[in-house]
């Protein structure tokens, strides 16, 4: 126990009330409190560093009031609105200890705070149909294949154990590489004194951004014997030289990669808020800086790595874009690779043989969502005095060399890449060297204008993203809404709901859906399956979280005061909707489409599972390209996506001061 | 909200129309890479202007997983099946897949061409020899010297898992004395691999990677007209060929279009366009591409097909057995 532990821990203790001292912000509990309580797993960074910015008191109408008055309302409960209510024969009726009578209790409570009636079925309603239905359909459907002899013998042939194995393989050592090289960028952006922070931390989260096939593509393309590049710059590796990410730990290395943007966020919004008043206090009691770095900053990083590692773990084992490029060519299987094929060779046991592996994937997934979640718990961020902007450690003579390690990386990582899949893009055929003689538009001439795939895939990728991403909101909002008003039991079971098919692998989630809609839909009498709806369906389960993040930092960053006020002066609930929370979180909102937008553009997992003809989305396409021997086009198609990416991110950055805080993740 | 949920709204029935607009359009599921299979289609629309085609590719194996997934969701999407061998076509014949269509275009084909109940047809002839890169060592001339100590960790091939082609082709040449599965296993030993289909051959010879490479022969030949390092042989030991049928789905949806788009492929019209990508043709009478050798110097090596038809599954797990890929 060091003695900058112990000013920590007695900060610690003491900051709600500081806090309170500084000016109340008017919640009844912290909303950083409230997230970790709702069991907000990887959403409280995956899409902006959350803590970051409940680290500061929120910045609420309130806080702006002097600090008298802000302490003489704070405390005061205003009145309810007198409500007559149609349920007292049903409160009669009722054991008023049970837990049903509480919940009906509280139910009046909120409807006598003005929540309409149909909000809450609503919300459970969408959230039963997304999340749990598919997802015990696939518990069912594993259960019922263990017990029925034929798919439980496949799951123990050696070929779903050598998945198994190559599977925790490669996302461990991936995830070593996302720690070293997240870790290494956090610690600098958020430190250090650094210059060009925005451009860095906006340049690391592309890999991320970017479709972990095209990752993959772009590597290939980068080593090997037959890279334009190194042909070019004559540095190619002789004849019958493998290729070095044909293997198990070039899947680990470009998973790690992938990733590594996961661990920077879990980091950074914990750095961002170490207390500079302790490492002061501690350089000038004469600590040196590795001391400070060893009994300050690292101790309060130790949350996020683990959080970070566990994330960036769970991460790769349900990643399918990697090992789909790098360890088929190879014969090396991991377990999605092998629903992939499984699902290819499809046979009488097939269903059942990929809700087994599914599960057994979702099993593990399970295990290190777990470990995450404990490290985050009880982690509280508002030991701080001061997170001044001034950087803990300023590097002086060294500044020029982290900097150049730091630009290094990402030249190595992100730039190199990307310009071999411009040259790939740009050779004529396999193993011509790129110069002005060879250099041809040819394939971007047979991918825009002769290739009907590409346009067929454009659309259906455009419908699918902005389809889901706009028609999320209709859910998104009432659910953060009610999530923001409404504490207790039945706001954390809707916010863990929310969160699972997010936090699987998105493989699982696809058997799910394959498994939940291969039967005709009651009424219909029509199968899904092979429609452009199935893939639609998934994307709104599985981006349900995303969507809701920025939506509901905004709802917590709102004075509750504004909505109580419209809410006495007799308005209704569409109405205070309308004119008082919408246009407040119309920012976020945007910034929630547009995230969704992003992420469903480019995904591969979930739709390389469940394309049919005439609905292929831009990842499987590339995906297909590439399978049938067309890497020049796959590559041209390629790059097309990462421009379409960047372009979308610059919009972001753009609309950035209208958003509310720790929406973008590449921003402090 | 209002103008949120008529957005949604709006997108939901432009989704619905897209869809509708596929439902009126036929369904090709193929085997032929992308270029060719969109040359393929493009040449059939300006034949037959206002119907419109979706298609699919995926190797054999696949793009038939595929199809029987669906049928057994009961939404069959396909109309017409384009794919690399009669053996498959002869399974889903067998199966009752398959409508039967005499087509007036069948004229000027063998008889062995197609099925005589007219379930399918040959469109073109497709064989499968070595492809190797202009700077190895030795130059192979048979099947024999891929096994040699020279060809050591350097050959590849498609997986039958993922290629029809590859499929037929190991059959044919497990059925040739001298060769057998005996050359898979020596094959094996000497460190050749076996993934994928035939595009990702190309690319590990054209690339480096490997040095020698199983490959369909239009796919060497054309890409090394457009200046790719490589060469292709036909071996003195014959070469394996499949001859990319094309059959009508019994559920097809726009029969039609589909008996039209049979019809064209046949057609000396169609069977040029072939000519053209640098496939040998089916159709008697055709000459053959660029590149070739006179069509009576290729030596196509026999194969069982009723034996095929039934050694399928066997076949498929004694290759992985011995490649172990799964």
């Amino acid at each position: 126990m060091t003695r900058a532990d112990e000013i920590a821990r007695s900060r610690r203790r003491s900051a709600p009330a500081e806090s309170d001292a500084e000016g109340g912000s008017g919640f009844p509990e912290s909303p950083r409190r409230f997230l970790s309580r709702a069991g907000f797993g990887p959403l409280r960074f995956l899409f902006g560093g959350g803590e970051a910015a409940e680290s500061r008191p929120p910045q609420t109408a309130s806080a702006k009031l002097p600090n008298v008055l802000a302490r003489a309302l704070s405390g005061v409960e205003l009145p309810a609105m007198p409500h007559v209510t149609e349920d007292g024969s049903l409160k009669d009726s009722l054991p008023s200890d049970g837990r049903a009578g509480r919940a009906l209790r509280s139910l009046r409570r909120r409807s006598a705070s003005g929540e309409p009636a149909w909000l809450l079925p609503f919300v459970l309603g969408a959230v039963l149909l997304l999340s749990v239905l598919p997802l015990a359909r696939l518990a069912g459907a594993g259960l019922s294949g263990l017990v029925v002899g034929e798919a439980a013998r496949l799951i123990f042939e050696p070929a779903t154990f050598a998945a198994l194995r190559n599977t925790l393989v490669t996302a461990t050592g991936g995830m070593v590489v996302s720690l070293l090289l997240g870790s290494l960028f956090a610690f600098a952006v958020a430190l250090t004194d650094v210059r060009g922070k925005l451009i860095l931390s906006f340049a690391f989260m592309l890999p991320m951004m970017i479709p972990p096939q095209v990752t993959a593509l772009a590597w290939v393309e980068m080593s090997g014997p037959a890279s334009p590049l190194l042909k070019t710059l004559g540095l190619a590796p002789p004849l019958g030289s493998p290729q070095p990410l044909y293997s198990l730990s070039g899947i680990a290395l470009l998973l790690g990669v992938q990733h590594a943007p996961l661990v920077f966020l879990a980091l950074k919004a914990g750095l961002a808020a170490s207390p500079r008043d302790g490492i002061e206090a501690a350089r000038l009691a004469g600590a040196g800086p590795f001391r400070v770095f060893r009994d300050i900053v690292l101790p309060l990083a130790t949350p996020g790595l683990i959080a970070g590692g566990a994330i960036a773990f769970v991460s790769g084992i349900g990643n399918f874009g990697i090992p789909g490029i790098l360890g088929i060519p190879a014969g090396i299987e991991t377990l999605p690779t092998l629903i992939f094929s499984r699902l290819a060779s499809f046979g009488a046991a097939t269903f059942g043989e990929i809700a087994l592996i599914s599960t057994l994937i979702a099993v593990i997934s399970a295990g290190g969502l777990l470990v995450q979640q404990r490290a985050l718990s009880g982690r509280d961020y508002r030991l701080i005095g001061h997170s001044g902007a001034r950087a803990a450690f300023s590097l002086g003579r060294w500044r020029i060399a982290v900097e150049t390690l730091l630009s290094a990386v990402l030249a190595l990582v992100l730039v190199a890449p990307l310009l071999a899949l411009i040259a790939s893009s740009l050779v004529p055929a396999y193993g011509v060297p790129l110069n002005f003689k060879t250099m041809s538009l040819s394939a971007y001439g047979e991918i825009l204008f002769r290739q009907s795939i590409t346009l067929t895939a454009l659309k259906n990728s455009l419908f699918l993203a902005s389809t889901a991403a706009l028609g999320l909101l209709a859910v998104t909002v009432p659910a953060a809404y009610l999530m923001t008003r409404r504490k207790g039991a039945l706001a954390n079971l809707i916010a863990i709901l929310i969160e699972i098919p997010y936090a699987l692998p998105g493989i699982v989630l696809a058997v799910a859906f394959i498994l939940t809609f291969v039967a005709p839909l009651p009424f219909i009498g029509v199968s899904l399956y092979g429609t452009i709806w199935i893939i639609l369906a998934a994307y709104f389960s599985s981006f349900l979280a995303v969507s809701l993040k920025p939506v509901m930092s905004a709802f917590m960053q709102m004075d509750p005061s504004l909505e109580e006020a419209a809410r006495l002066a007799g308005a209704g609930f569409s109405r205070r909707m309308r004119d008082v929370l919408l246009p407040l979180i119309a920012p976020a909102a945007g910034a929630s489409v547009i995230l969704v937008f992003l992420i469903a553009a480019n995904e591969l997992t979930v739709s390389a599972l469940l394309w049919s003809a005439g609905t292929q989305t831009l990842g499987v396409a590339i995906f297909n390209l590439d399978d049938s021997g067309s890497s020049d086009l796959a590559s041209a198609l390629s790059v097309l996506v990462v421009l379409l990416v960047i372009a979308l991110m610059a919009a972001l950055e753009f609309f950035a001061k209208y958003l509310p805080e720790g929406v973008l993740p590449w921003r402090n | 909200m209002k103008t949120l949920l008529s957005a949604v709204a709006a997108a939901l029935v432009a989704g619905l129309l897209s869809t509708a607009a596929y439902a009126e359009s036929l369904v090709l599921y193929t085997s032929q890479p992308n270029e060719d299979a969109q040359a393929t289609v493009d040449a059939f629309k300006a034949a037959n202007p206002g119907v419109e085609v979706e298609w699919v590719r995926e190797g054999t194996t696949k793009i038939m997983a595929k199809l029987m997934a669906e049928i057994e969701a009961g939404n069959p999407v396909a109309d017409v099946l384009l794919i690399a061998d009669t053996v498959t076509m002869q399974r889903l014949k067998e199966g009752g897949h398959l409508l039967s269509y005499k087509s007036p275009e069948a004229a000027g084909y063998d008889a062995a061409l197609y099925d005589a109940d007219g379930a399918y047809y040959s469109t073109k002839m497709i064989t499968t020899g070595i492809v190797y890169n202009t700077s190895a060592e030795m130059k192979p001339e048979g099947w024999q010297d891929l096994v040699k100590p020279e060809a050591k960790g350097l050959v590849t091939m498609p997986s039958p898992l993922t290629s029809g082609a590859a499929l037929i082709h190991a059959e044919t040449l497990a059925a040739i004395p001298g060769l057998g599965w005996d050359f898979y296993k020596a094959l094996a030993e000497n460190g050749a691999t076996a993934a994928g289909g035939n595009g990702g051959v190309l690319k590990a010879v054209a690339t480096g990677e490997k040095a020698y490479g199983m490959l369909v022969d239009f796919m060497a030949i054309r890409e090394k007209a457009k200046g790719a390092p490589v060469e292709f042989v036909f071996p003195a030991e014959g070469v394996s060929a499949v001859t990319e049928p094309v059959g009508i789905l019994q559920t097809a949806k726009n029969v039609d279009a589909a008996k039209k788009f049979v019809d064209f492929l046949l057609s000396e019209e169609g069977q040029k366009v072939a000519v053209k990508m640098g496939y040998i043709p089916a159709r008697n009478g055709v000459a053959l591409p660029e590149g070739y050798p006179a069509r009576e110097t290729i030596k196509v090596l026999p194969v069982d097909a009723a034996a095929a038809v039934k050694n399928s599954e066997a076949d498929l797990k004694t290759f992985s057995g011995i490649f172990e890929t799964n």
